[in-house]
């Protein structure tokens, strides 16, 4: 008898998740983390006695706890958590800012249709009639890949609009660059525009704990700093996993969290590796200044969109990052946060993983520290001046994002090719997370659920 | 188990799922999914539960004899006669 009934790699949201239900069933459920703390992309880290959280900006999926079939609380159910006593806090409102023009939107979509009749009065009718579009295409159905941008100009026949809706969808969810699949389009509109933005009380730390909690509730065990070197097959099968310690682990089943690429490395899986590793990657600086610069900078605003260049270019840049657009992001900005003495401004921009992996140790610290200068001028073109006020600063690459979490070339949005039943071509090898399909903090979770639903507890 | 046992643990069961339901108005010859608002995961729940429980197999294809409280019921009856 194997050591384990569900063996998961990877203690990142899909996989705490996945976890959850297991244990939930009585499975005997073990969740193998390298580094020594939960989260995989959406972790946190100390510096200086202060807390950064890596991944979030905010989750998305925003719905009031009576919405049964909203997939924020279909989530709560199904780890039994209860969404009554979740604290959220919704977003101030967020702001689409795109050659000299502007879009507003809130939690309400009601704001984004008053901003774009107010900006591009001739186009409203036809937005409206892109929400019925959107309202009655089913995402989930199993379906060839479908161009975003065509179904977008065919409905609006607006490049502008289009571009300006385009920007938050693609950095908050696309593996692929320059279109969208209509399907993930679809899943991110609905997230963003329909049920919008908010965090949940405290920092990410309270939410993993939360989570890692009612993991070992259910009876679900953790392991920190424990690398997997390998996952140990037998023919059609796995039998369990080897540890870098050497250590061997076996499991009737294993779920990977770890991406294709490192999963097909840790099996010995013959095939193309390459297909699988996404090109879109990031830099985040992240800023902290006083309260009383941020009340000057932008009060109101949760997230800012910006776009420089008359046309979108979503795309792996040429140099080690682009800062010509990006996001503007300001955690402390939701409703009913109380104010801290130093916010923080986070600023991301899409950036080159090979060019980043490409430079010498010394190299790297000096290019980190002169492109988060740039990353920081640009979005002080936005928001106003703010560098002479910052009281500490830091940033991370898409080589900081791949160590960590072992998503090849840092791509945060896994392959543009999505592994949608999680199978492999061992019967009891399974993938979750961000290469099985939905993206974000709720889809990652529901990406782990939906993999333990089909595949484990069945 | 009775009956009316049977009714209390699947009550128990949906309750512990879904802490917004209601069971004041529940017509228990009606299809629960509907009344109670639940999606197929909730559904899927609630045989997971009865596996966990009473070491319960349900096969798929039977799955729509559980639609009502009152078929569930019909169901369990003689499943559970020994519990």
């Amino acid at each position: 008898m194997a050591a384990y009934q569900l063996l998961i790699i990877g203690g990142g949201l899909s996989g705490i998740a996945a976890g959850i239900r297991a244990a939930r069933f009585g499975l005997k459920t073990l969740i193998l983390e390298q580094h020594n703390l939960p989260g995989g992309l959406n972790s946190y880290y100390f510096r200086q006695g202060r807390l950064l959280e890596t991944g979030l900006h905010a989750m998305t999926n925003f719905a009031p706890a009576g919405a049964k079939q909203a997939p924020l609380n279909r989530l709560f159910r199904q780890l039994r958590l209860s969404r009554k006593q979740f604290e959220v806090h919704e977003q101030l409102g967020s702001e689409i800012r795109f050659a000299g023009r502007s879009l507003l939107f809130t939690n309400n979509i009601k704001v984004l249709e008053e901003s774009i009749a107010a900006e591009f009065p001739g186009a409203i009718d036809r937005f409206r009639l892109l929400r019925q579009a959107i309202a009655a295409y089913n995402p989930f159905a199993s379906a060839p890949w479908r161009s975003a941008r065509s179904f977008l100009s065919g409905h609006l026949r607006h490049p502008l609009l289009a571009d300006m809706l385009l920007l938050p969808l693609m950095i908050y969810g696309n593996a692929e660059e320059h279109d969208m699949d209509l399907g993930q389009f679809v899943i991110m509109f609905r997230a963003i525009f329909e049920e919008g933005f908010f965090r949940p009380g405290a920092t990410m730390r309270e939410f993993l704990d939360l989570l890692v909690q009612q993991f070992h509730e259910f009876g679900g065990e953790l392991r920190y700093r424990c690398p997997v070197a390998a996952v140990e097959t037998d023919g059609d099968r796995v039998v369990g996993v080897r540890l870098s310690s050497g250590e061997r682990l076996t499991a009737d089943t294993v779920l990977s969290t770890a991406g294709m690429p490192e999963t097909m490395r840790l099996a010995g899986w013959e095939g193309d590796q390459t297909q699988y590793v996404g090109r879109m990657s990031f830099m985040e600086t992240i800023s902290f200044v006083p309260r009383a610069t941020m009340a000057s900078l932008a009060p109101d605003r949760t997230i800012i969109f910006y776009h420089h260049g008359p046309r979108l270019a979503y795309q792996r840049p040429d140099d080690l990052i682009d800062p010509t657009w990006g996001v503007i992001c300001f955690p402390g900005n939701f409703s009913g946060l109380s104010p801290e003495d130093s916010a923080q401004i986070r600023v991301t921009n899409a950036a080159s993983y090979l060019l980043w992996k490409g430079l010498a140790a010394g190299a790297y610290g000096v290019a980190k520290e002169q492109w988060s200068r740039a990353a920081i001028a640009a979005s002080e073109e936005i928001i106003g001046n703010y560098c002479a006020s910052i009281v500490y600063q830091d940033s991370f690459t898409p080589v900081t994002i791949e160590r960590f979490t072992r998503k090849a070339q840092g791509a945060v949005y896994g392959s543009a090719i999505k592994v949608r039943d999680g199978a492999t071509p061992w019967g009891n090898l399974f993938i979750a997370g961000t290469d099985q399909g939905y993206l974000g903090i709720v889809g990652a979770m529901l990406s782990g659920i939906t993999i333990v639903n089909q595949h484990v507890l069945r | 188990m009775s009956r009316e046992e049977i009714k209390d643990v699947l009550l128990e069961i949906i309750a512990d799922i879904d802490e917004e339901a209601d069971f004041a108005s529940l017509d228990t010859d009606a299809p629960l999914r509907d009344q109670l608002d639940l999606d197929s995961m909730d559904f899927l729940d609630i045989v997971m539960e009865l596996r966990k429980r009473y070491k319960l197999q349900i096969p798929e294809e039977e799955y729509p004899q559980l639609a009502t409280l009152t078929s569930c019921i019909d169901y369990l009856e003689p499943k559970l006669q020994t519990v």
